[in-house]
């Protein structure tokens, strides 16, 4: 585990996790209640990209181009930007425990999704605005943690921690108390939100996250160097000529920004951040170089074949996806602290 | 090449470094020396540039270091901590190459030049066989020679040392001060670090600055801050030098075995 990866050993990887990421979306696409032939949804996507003409029916190509496909596309960026999160938070934070949500994204965006769902106690399903207040949730509370915590010269990671923990018991506290104001369908309709679904994906919830997605991964991914710099200790890589703080501000608002707009459109999903940089880290190495671009891809394929598995597994009804990626999560991560330790040993 | 003009530095109502005023030349070694809580760290962290005095200034090689960015500052002055981290699964010629980012930056692979810098301080330390080595895996002097290394990568001028033979045995002790004083003695490398072995700093260095709660209380030669009766007034204990093979070693004495 302590070894280093060679080059060899990171290139295998790297093209394993991209194959696993091919099979996952000709899964996402081909899995379903409906059955329909793998060359021909191909077909239907080429189609739709203005080179020859599909061979489905309507209904297929509906089924393909307007429910599997947005769906698979969303886990795709859902689950790259919780991981490469995931990555960056371990690294600025230099805590293997780090997750997207450390700085108080959940809470917050748990309570700005629950102001919107109590909002309208007597509706049935949940608002189409929850998004947007989830996201405005998500920003407030992760920029209050940084005022307190990042802001001053002081200012350590171990401060912008404990201000996350502070800001997400207020935001969760205040949201408790929401709920035990509300009625039993809005509490309801909350935790539905609050475990997570690709259910509701569209074409329109892809284009809302893509450019926030995009821009986060490829800073997270080129902020590898300077987290390998900061795996030193911030007293040490400022002697060797690191701005800490931009590096922790630049790091920390895009992991916030792309995590905040991910939980917007697809609620909580959790253990991705965490379980895939580690697995990445077992596999490559402790350089955030290798990891975090791994990881990128890694986390795209895991988190739709996990929704794959939601979808199916109880058929015609869905697992929500939180629930999927804890229980493939929780056993993983325990397997991967045993091997940390027999690596230790 | 290093002066110190009337720093303090507070850290709330505690001074832990009061009007200190030095001029290191360069090309010299000076060590600070003191008992626990004499602020030694809390000085070589100002000069390293970790931390800003709250009064007075540091100016080296003719530049005020509060007026300068990361990056400069880390190629005019290197730093070693008392207790260096040093990631687990990160090589020895990775590591190393640390130093270099103050050169190339954090956005650009290694250049050239940073490979051929690296190349050479692992050659002159004797780490070539080692270069692929887990860093974290080495032996306590082993690893304190990458820490060096990676301090000579960064081709500063200055090297601030925290007690850098710490946890050492006498022979990687006297290991890695051979390996500083050949730097200075060859490179004209400035050294100003730490130290506790009051026998080893009178060995190796060329002037010693006693420091007892934030002040300076003596500053001259080796041989005679070792002698003088504000050393064992700082550390509160009894202290002689005996010479041996020309070489003075300070001894604590027992309270009752002093004749």
């Amino acid at each position: 585990m302590s070894s280093p990866a060679s080059a060899r050993r990171v290139v295998l990887v790297a093209a394993a996790t991209a194959v696993a990421l091919m099979v996952a979306v000709v899964l996402g696409l081909v899995i379903g209640p409906v059955s329909i032939p793998t060359t021909r949804i191909l077909g239907d996507l080429v189609s739709h990209l203005g080179l020859g003409h599909s061979t489905l029916t309507s209904t297929q190509s509906s089924i393909v181009w307007q429910l599997r496909a947005p769906r698979m596309v969303l886990g795709l960026l859902a689950g790259a930007m919780l991981a490469v999160a995931g990555g960056t938070y371990q690294g600025v934070f230099r805590n293997p425990l780090a997750d997207p949500y450390l700085l108080g994204v959940a809470a917050g965006a748990g309570l700005g999704a629950t102001l919107a769902i109590v909002d309208v106690a007597k509706a049935a399903t949940i608002p189409t605005w929850t998004p947007v207040l989830a996201f405005a949730g998500a920003m407030v509370a992760v920029t209050l943690t940084w005022l307190i915590g990042g802001r001053s010269m002081r200012s350590t990671t171990a401060t912008l921690v404990l201000a996350g923990v502070a800001v997400s018991a207020l935001f969760t506290s205040a949201q408790t108390f929401l709920q035990q104001q509300s009625s039993a369908q809005s509490i309801a309709n909350v935790y539905i939100w609050l475990l997570g679904s690709l259910a509701n994906a569209s074409w329109h919830s892809v284009l809302v996250v893509v450019p926030y997605v995009v821009v986060c991964v490829v800073v997270c991914v080129l902020a590898g160097r300077a987290l390998d710099v900061m795996s030193v200790g911030e007293d040490e890589a400022r002697s060797l000529g690191l701005s800490v703080r931009t590096v922790r501000l630049v790091v920390v608002a895009a992991s916030s920004l792309g995590t905040a707009a991910i939980v917007s459109a697809v609620g909580l999903i959790g253990f991705v951040g965490i379980i895939v940089p580690h697995i990445v880290r077992l596999l490559v190495g402790t350089s955030y170089r290798r990891i975090l671009p791994i990881s990128v891809v890694f986390g795209a394929a895991f988190l739709v074949l996990a929704d794959t598995v939601a979808r199916t597994v109880m058929a015609p009804s869905e697992l929500p996806l939180g629930v999927v990626t804890a229980v493939i999560g929780a056993p993983v991560f325990v397997l991967i602290l045993s091997v940390r330790r027999m690596g230790n040993a | 090449m290093v002066r110190l003009d009337q720093v303090t530095l507070r850290a709330g109502a505690t001074t832990l470094v009061s009007d200190v005023s030095l001029d290191v030349d360069g090309g010299s070694w000076c060590t600070i020396i003191g008992p626990n809580g004499a602020g030694k760290t809390s000085l070589v962290a100002v000069v390293a540039g970790l931390r800003a005095p709250s009064n007075g200034t540091v100016v080296i090689d003719g530049q005020r270091l509060d007026q300068m960015g990361e990056r400069d500052r880390a190629r005019l002055v290197a730093y070693v901590p008392q207790h260096p981290e040093v990631p687990v699964g990160m090589t020895v010629q990775e590591y190393v190459s640390l130093g270099r980012v103050a050169f190339h930056g954090v956005m650009r692979a290694p250049r050239t030049r940073d490979r051929a810098a690296v190349a050479d301080v692992l050659e002159r330390l004797e780490l070539d066989s080692f270069r692929d080595r887990d860093g974290a895996s080495l032996s306590g002097g082993e690893r304190q020679r990458m820490v060096l290394a990676r301090s000579l990568a960064q081709a500063t001028k200055v090297v601030v040392l925290d007690e850098p033979i710490t946890g050492l045995d006498v022979r990687h002790q006297m290991d890695i001060l051979e390996l500083l004083k050949k730097e200075v003695a060859e490179c004209g490398l400035t050294v100003i670090a730490t130290l506790h072995d009051l026998t080893l700093a009178g060995l190796f260095t060329d002037r010693l600055v006693l420091l007892h709660r934030g002040e300076v209380v003596k500053d001259g030669s080796a041989y005679d801050v070792i002698r003088s009766a504000e050393l064992a007034q700082s550390y509160g204990t009894t202290l002689r030098v005996v010479n041996v093979d020309g070489n003075d070693v300070v001894v604590p004495v027992r309270a009752d075995t002093r004749g």
